[in-house]
């Protein structure tokens, strides 16, 4: 496999795998950083994975003066662990933990899904298909970004892809889920944005105070599940709102 | 020590070195945009490196103190006044219970750090005290500091800070006869950001690198803790492929769809699409935190191993630093006059 390895900063290098979305270098991506943080170099600090690549964030003032990574520099010095590390790092048979389906209630269409009837009409499709296609799907979280906790979610059905809005909103309400281009993903936090929101989950995916503050992580297998407006304001009640 | 805001000015918060281990979740780094003026006002007071600092945007913020405090302030934000009295920067002030101190406009930078005795006493949310406004979180209550507002510090002191205090306190207004010596971090011109080739670099035609390296370019309006909107030659494209959105850090330079360039700063979003034609060396990063909207800039590039090479002297310089405040309070004068 050719890897690229560039220097981000003085303080980061990233790992390019792949330019374009694959599900099978996510996986090796996730599995790699598992394996980077059970078998780290001195200074490593984080890892941040997205679609194609990993970036290694470090303390250069300990990796520079670590005599156990051979280079002159800090790049030469990471780039040249994490060279090593891949060739050891036993892409085959790592231990396949069978991925668990993590579940996200949400309730479609009306006030939470704004953009489900447009949706549908573009598409060609009634909104019980729409939310059917999106319902019944297994997605895969490639990537956290944006902004904490927005996750994004590939393997949407092609019947389902659709433009982003022309003009965002200025404000999208946290735990809405919508639709652009190829991806499906969830607002975590209220923020303007520009994606086809057709529903909301009562979930709160992202809570700084909570001990997990996150409720999904790059590697992550995710599914939809349709509630009612009642079954969603119990959700909210159960968490005392 | 304790102090009340009378007024906030326009953005005031606590921030320290940053939220490094949540950018997988998308949770940005935050922390002092000017992180070299936060370590200094620290340091000077023989607080750890990093430790909890406010960080005051522009002048007008007002605060008492409710008790006797002892304090150090940095960056080029604004000069602090007692009365009629200018507090002196980068050194160690003890200010008795019941001073009124304003922030007075200064036409240097645009963002001032107070470091006081212990540390600001404020709650760790994900392994930083710093605050993150988009979300609502860290600092104090997750939110910019408002009138009324009581913080306090830490009341755990190094040895050097209780030497510092043991030779101040009492009921007037005192500072130490020295101050750190902070000239050999301050360059000749601080319009002028040293910059490393970004991995997109190439992208770019090269009449537009040129520009991009010689040609000023202005803040917008647009420029926030976030990140900032340049004004300039516009970046046209040669290699006109998409990027998969991969991660980002403060310093990374972005060149947007319209050819506009970005230059993402703490709070920045970790994640981005756009392709990065360049990044800040880090050693003018802090440089960078004290622009304002309006400020021009002009970039010079310098290669990765220069930057490395800079950023590890100045690492270097810092933790001098410390070491020689301990030797000026045992009377082994170097750095400090």
């Amino acid at each position: 496999m050719d890897i690229a390895i560039y220097a981000l900063s003085e303080y980061a290098v990233t790992m390019e795998f792949s330019v374009v979305i694959d599900g099978s270098v996510a996986d090796l991506i996730s599995r790699f950083n598992a394996h980077l943080l059970q078998h780290p170099f001195p200074g490593l600090q984080t890892l941040v994975p997205a679609y194609g690549s990993l970036t290694i964030v470090f303390d250069p003032l300990v990796v520079v003066q670590a005599t156990i990574l051979p280079g002159s520099d800090c790049l030469e010095k990471v780039s040249t662990f994490l060279k090593v590390s891949f060739n050891q790092f036993d892409q085959e048979t790592v231990r396949k933990s069978a991925a668990v389906i993590k579940n996200i209630p949400v309730c479609y269409g009306g006030g939470y899904g704004p953009d489900l009837d447009y949706l549908a009409s573009i598409l060609a499709l009634t909104t019980n298909e729409v939310v059917q296609l999106h319902s019944s799907a297994i997605y895969r979280v490639f990537m956290i970004g944006f902004v904490p906790g927005f996750a994004y979610l590939g393997g949407l059905d092609h019947r389902l892809e659709i433009a982003r809005k022309g003009t965002p909103r200025n404000s999208v309400p946290a735990g809405s889920v919508g639709i652009a281009g190829k991806q499906t993903g969830i607002y975590s936090l209220e923020t303007p944005g520009g994606w086809q929101i057709i529903g909301r989950t009562p979930l709160r995916m992202f809570d700084a105070n909570r001990k997990e503050p996150v409720l999904l992580k790059a590697g992550d297998r995710v599914s939809f599940t349709t509630i009612t407006e009642k079954e969603f304001n119990q959700y909210k009640e159960a968490r005392c709102e | 020590m304790r102090i009340k805001f009378v007024k906030p000015g326009l953005l005031t918060t606590i921030q320290d070195q940053g939220r490094w281990n949540y950018l997988a979740l998308g949770v940005p780094v935050s922390g002092a945009m000017d992180a070299l003026a936060a370590n200094m006002a620290s340091i000077v007071l023989g607080n750890e490196k990093g430790s909890a600092v406010l960080e005051f945007t522009y002048a007008g913020a007002c605060f008492e103190t409710e008790t006797a405090i002892l304090m150090a302030y940095a960056g080029g934000g604004a000069v602090m006044r007692i009365n009629d009295r200018d507090l002196p920067i980068l050194r160690p002030v003890y200010v008795p219970a019941g001073a009124l101190v304003t922030l007075i406009k200064s036409p240097e930078g645009c963002r001032t750090y107070m470091a006081v005795a212990g540390g600001w006493n404020i709650p760790v949310v994900l392994g930083s005290r710093s605050t993150y406004l988009p979300a609502r979180f860290g600092g104090y209550q997750g939110r910019a500091i408002q009138a009324g507002d009581v913080i306090g510090a830490v009341r755990n002191f190094s040895d050097s800070t209780r030497q510092i205090l043991k030779s101040l306190q009492g009921n007037l207004l005192k500072f130490t006869s020295w101050s750190m010596a902070a000239q050999q971090f301050l360059p000749a011109n601080r319009f002028q950001i040293r910059v490393v080739p970004g991995r997109e670099f190439t992208w770019f035609e090269g009449g537009s690198l040129v520009s991009f390296l010689t040609k000023p370019y202005t803040l917008d309006l647009r420029s926030d803790r976030m990140g900032y909107q340049l004004n300039g030659t516009q970046m046209l494209r040669s290699v006109k492929k998409e990027l998969l959105s991969t991660a980002t850090l403060p310093g990374t330079i972005q060149v947007t769809g319209d050819g506009r360039l970005v230059i993402l700063m703490v709070d920045g979003q970790t994640t981005g699409g756009y392709p990065r034609i360049a990044h800040v060396a880090m050693v003018d990063l802090p440089l960078c935190g004290q622009l304002k909207p309006g400020d021009q800039i002009q970039f010079s590039e310098i290669s990765a191993v220069e930057a490395e090479i800079l950023w590890l002297d100045r690492s270097y310089q810092l933790q001098k630093l410390e070491i020689a405040l301990t030797n000026k309070l045992n009377n082994r004068d170097n750095l400090w006059r």
